[in-house]
């Protein structure tokens, strides 16, 4: 059964300049973030997305997690559209966003993590356990009475991810979840991702991180100009250098040099 | 409804240490307080002893009138700018994106506001009567009670409202302004509403706290009954069974306004 589904999505972001636009000289028009996307995701696929910058990536993303709606197709989660039915399809969904301070700044990040755990409706029995075990399980558990206006961008970026997890969604959704992550950070991530994945929640991972897509990922899909360039299944075979030129060939003009093919 | 009771504590919860964990802002506020009810104070002996609106005191008239205008347009504020720090940090996607439906969550998050500025109020009124010797007789607590409960209801709606032109519009600072300087002027929270020109009383007729601080006054500083205290009662249900869906209602649609052009994390 597919947990996430695009049906030929697009989405299109308005610019509406101010009255007094001679003053300064803002753009006009529609910019078309996401055109005619199809996609699908089974029960415990991690499907990664590659793109250049502004491909649309995090607004495939948002618009998965109901924080934005499409202005054309459909987004099922779980089979609840995210148009009609968000407040079904929010109850499958986590999202670890790419915004660092998404937190209240004078709060612990266990006590976050129970705000948004309360939100979350995880009930106020289970909610220690649960909150211990996300902190574990984003190698939080030791700053875990710090207040978050102390964490470095690193460990906000671990909170996020204990908090897209308090509520085992049944979909994941990542945003660059290693950008700020040291290397021994991010390898942890990835062997919880694969666990999480093994159970059967269905990620989505926007990244630029190669190695990433390559040791996590079972699908990948390269956006260019808010479009599906091109799509491939990876699996233990598929080396980082494959992935590399796989992405260049689809992103880059034709006879362009891939960078990283150096001589 | 213990879910309901679960999430109404754990907002209350993050706004009460938050607040105490700036901890120079409790000082300061009581600094403050006590600086503007001397002012009322000197303000009203400075006017003298002749000068009794609805035939009471001058400052027991000013000190219900402002505490209950504090009450509604800092309670106003502080929601609405809770609102601009979720848009700023980034907090608002987030929490619009949880399990807990919209409506539910902006009233908790409104109630929560609103319980804060009631303590200020409570606070506010007792320094006024053990600092500043205001005298209440025989007051009427449960009917002062029954109007300030439909008055914060009605409060909560109208930060809803803005909070939904914020949402929107990014600009409801400017709304709370424009509010507040109507209340001032309109609703007899300094002066009596007989001295305003009939036009002017007409409009200030139709906002409810006009309607609050009548309540208030009569039921604090008159001992009025139940009897009395009937019609201002009536005119708050009406205003808080229609203010309340409304906004409610008015915000869902700014919400989807803005998911709809990206905007839900503008500032």
């Amino acid at each position: 059964m597919d947990t996430v589904t695009l049906e030929s999505v697009s989405k299109f972001f308005r610019h509406r300049p101010a009255l007094w636009n001679w003053l300064g000289a803002e753009r006009r028009g529609v910019t078309r973030a996401l055109s005619r996307i199809s996609l699908r995701a089974a029960e415990g696929d991690v499907l990664v997305i590659l793109g250049p910058n502004g491909s649309g990536k995090t607004t495939l993303l948002k618009l998965v997690s109901t924080m934005l709606l499409p202005d054309e197709g459909r987004v099922l989660v779980c089979d609840a559209d995210t148009a009609d039915d968000a407040r079904r399809a929010r109850r499958s969904v986590g999202f670890a966003v790419a915004s660092e301070r998404s937190f209240f700044p004078r709060l612990t990040a266990r006590e976050n993590l129970d705000f948004f755990a309360a939100l979350e409706q995880v009930s106020r029995e289970e909610r220690p356990a649960t909150i211990q075990q996300a902190l574990e399980a984003s190698l939080l558990a030791e700053v875990g009475d710090t207040l978050v206006m102390k964490f470095s961008s690193g460990m906000y970026q671990r909170l996020g991810i204990a908090r897209a997890l308090l509520k085992r969604p049944a979909v994941l959704l990542l945003d660059e979840p290693t950008r700020s992550l040291d290397p021994g950070g991010t390898w942890r991530l990835w062997q919880l991702l694969r666990r999480t994945s093994e159970l059967g929640t269905t990620i989505l991972l926007a990244t630029h991180n190669f190695e990433e897509a390559a040791t996590i990922g079972q699908h990948v899909v390269v956006l260019r100009h808010g479009e599906v360039a091109a799509e491939r299944r990876v699996g233990h075979q598929t080396s980082i250098e494959d992935l590399r030129s796989f992405y260049f060939r689809e992103i880059e003009p034709e006879g362009a040099e891939v960078p990283g093919e150096v001589g | 409804m213990s879910g309901l009771l679960d999430r109404l504590s754990v907002i209350l919860r993050r706004d009460i240490l938050t607040a105490l964990r700036y901890r120079a802002a409790s000082g300061t506020y009581v600094a403050g307080m006590l600086a503007e009810l001397a002012a009322f104070y000197y303000l009203a002996r400075a006017v003298g002893p002749g000068f009794r609106p609805d035939g009471v005191d001058y400052f027991p008239f000013l000190l219900l009138g402002t505490g209950l205008y504090g009450f509604f347009v800092a309670g106003v504020a502080s929601f609405v700018n809770s609102i601009h720090e979720a848009q700023l940090t980034g907090t608002m996607e987030v929490l619009m994106t949880t399990s807990t439906p919209e409506p539910e969550l902006v009233f908790l998050t409104a109630a929560s506001a609103f319980f804060t500025r009631t303590l200020h109020l409570a606070f506010y009124l007792v320094v006024g009567v053990v600092v500043f010797r205001v005298e209440l007789a025989h007051p009427n607590i449960a009917g002062a009670l029954a109007v300030f409960v439909l008055s914060m209801a009605i409060a909560v709606a109208a930060g809803i409202a803005i909070a939904a032109v914020q949402v929107a519009l990014q600009r409801g600072a400017g709304m709370v302004w424009l509010l507040g300087s109507l209340l001032w002027l309109l609703t007899g929270a300094t002066f009596p509403v007989s001295a305003l020109p009939s036009p002017l009383r007409q409009v200030g007729e139709l906002i409810p706290i006009t309607h609050s601080l009548d309540g208030l006054r009569l039921a604090l500083l008159h001992d009025a009954d139940w009897g009395t205290l009937a019609r201002p009662l009536a005119v708050l249900a009406v205003y808080t069974l229609v203010l309340l869906p409304l906004s409610v209602w008015l915000f869902g649609r700014a919400l989807r306004y803005a998911r709809r052009e990206g905007s839900l994390s503008y500032y």
